[in-house]
């Protein structure tokens, strides 16, 4: 499995620079590696406030942009959802979920979905948007391909955060074996410094690069108050 | 096995079997399942850690706190006996961790400096599909006794088909949606207990001690008094309040975002 991930990076870190090149890459790896038919990713421009707008930062095609344009219209909808419960959402057959989303569903339908699958940009609080997946036809994931969408998920997680912290998004693979002490050593920066989750996480990633440190150390001397980071660091 | 322990164990098989509720809450479950482990087993710890479905392994409940205990479960996605476990759907025992230093390099040095001297780790199966592992833990050799492992199996089961039945899991679909909502609520919490131990100058045992006891005197699910704090809305001098007589606080000012 840590095979299939460093697979999915260097395939990734093939295709040059840039965030949108990056979550385009995303996209693409996605529809292949999935075998869905189209696939967008919507970010929130305010993550972490109640009037939090998505908005659509790459689609595959026509109708990924389509469904994604009708999840802000109607203001329900799968990539929505995942957003909220920080999980993904998983809908093998979209005749199903008239109940779920009476709104979204009959025109995600026409526009020609038969399923949907979304997976949220998320680390505990901090959620960044979704990769919103469509098939054409009816039909759940395999285990391994549910897999590939939430570590695809996770590389989009950190490409947009490299975006914010104006880093390169070739800085990949680093969530994935996260410590619990950054979460709590977040949450003291976060109190500390009256500052979002976000901006904490991203402070502590930056002392750990300024002073070639692991994250998890950096982390470690927070949560036993050894360490204080500056409010302009 | 007297009488009065029989009636304990039939309870807490009722109690674990008792999932068809409308709040069901998974990492809540998982949080009794483990407080009655150690109560049944006469164990010194025990824990849970889930799959992530993306080929690794996170703490999801632990039965204290204890950062040395939070840090015994977490190092075993590296390796450790629930790793082994999850992998082969076998259980995995020790007697003896001091001796399996080069079996589980990871596991063993976080082991011994808790205190804890035997483990046993025991699968979480649905159907085919291994989702997690029970992970018992003593200062003593004797948690590895098979009774006590055969009882933490029967608990371990009844949990499974307890989630199993909850939503009619019959796909995988929403299985994997509750499985990442309760993996992403653990990482709500430890955000959490971060901000709580800021606010009143504690370490994380008394952060998430204060968590819990003001989200079941406010019968309040955990989870959700967790994200309101890590979110930055919930009164932090309610949860834990700090006496002017304790350490400087730095109050929280949250930013206009």
């Amino acid at each position: 499995m840590q095979d299939h991930r460093l697979r999915l990076r260097a395939l990734l870190a093939g295709d040059g620079n840039g965030t949108s090149r990056a979550l385009a890459r995303i996209c693409a790896l996605a529809v292949s590696e999935l075998a869905v038919t189209g696939v967008g990713v919507t970010l929130l421009d305010q993550p972490g406030t109640p009037d939090a707008q998505q908005q659509l930062a790459r689609a595959s095609d026509a109708v990924a942009a389509q469904l994604e344009d009708l999840q802000f219209t109607v203001g329900e909808g799968p990539g929505r959802e995942s957003v909220v419960t920080g999980a993904p959402v998983l809908v093998p057959d979209l005749a199903d979920a008239g109940g779920r989303w009476p709104a979204f569903t009959p025109g995600a339908r026409v526009a020609g979905a038969g399923a949907v699958f979304s997976f949220p940009l998320q680390l505990g609080t901090i959620g960044l948007g979704s990769l919103d997946c469509y098939r054409t036809s009816p039909g759940a994931l395999s285990p391994q391909q549910v897999s590939t969408g939430l570590v695809l998920a996770e590389m989009a997680f950190e490409a947009v955060l490299a975006a914010v912290a104006g880093r390169a998004p070739d800085d990949l693979g680093w969530i994935c074996d996260i410590h619990v002490e950054v979460h709590q050593a977040s949450g003291i920066v976060m109190h500390q410094q009256g500052i979002s989750m976000r901006e904490a996480l991203l402070r502590i990633r930056a002392h750990a690069y300024a002073h070639d440190l692991p994250l998890a150390t950096v982390a470690s001397r927070i949560v036993d108050r050894h360490l204080t980071l500056d409010t302009d660091e | 096995m007297n009488d009065q322990h029989e009636q304990r164990l039939a309870r807490v098989l009722v109690e674990l079997a008792d999932t068809l509720v409308d709040d069901f809450d998974l990492l809540e479950f998982l949080s009794t399942l483990v407080q009655r482990c150690v109560e049944l087993l006469n164990v010194t710890a025990a824990g849970v850690v889930l799959s992530d479905q993306k080929g690794g392994l996170r703490m999801a409940a632990a039965s204290s706190e204890q950062a040395r205990l939070v840090e015994v479960l977490a190092v075993q996605a590296n390796d450790g006996p629930c790793l082994d476990c999850v992998h082969t759907g076998a259980p995995v025992l020790s007697a003896d961790l001091a001796a399996e230093t080069a079996r589980w390099p990871r596991f063993v040095p976080a082991a011994l400096e808790a205190g804890f001297h035997a483990a046993s780790a025991v699968p979480m199966r649905l159907r085919h599909h291994v989702i997690g592992s029970l992970n018992l833990l003593h200062t003593g050799p004797d948690v590895v006794d098979q009774a006590r492992v055969s009882l933490g199996q029967a608990l371990a089961d009844v949990a499974t088909i307890g989630i199993l039945q909850q939503r009619a899991v019959d796909n995988n679909t929403l299985l994997i949606e509750q499985l990442q909502t309760a993996l992403n609520s653990r990482v709500v919490i430890e955000q959490a207990k971060g901000v709580l131990s800021s606010h009143g100058s504690v370490d994380m045992d008394r952060a998430f001690g204060a968590l819990r006891s003001y989200a079941r005197s406010h019968n309040l699910r955990l989870s959700e008094l967790a994200r309101t704090v890590a979110e930055g809305t919930a009164d932090l001098n309610a949860i834990l309040p700090v006496t002017p007589h304790s350490h400087p606080i730095v109050e929280p000012h949250p930013r206009q975002q």
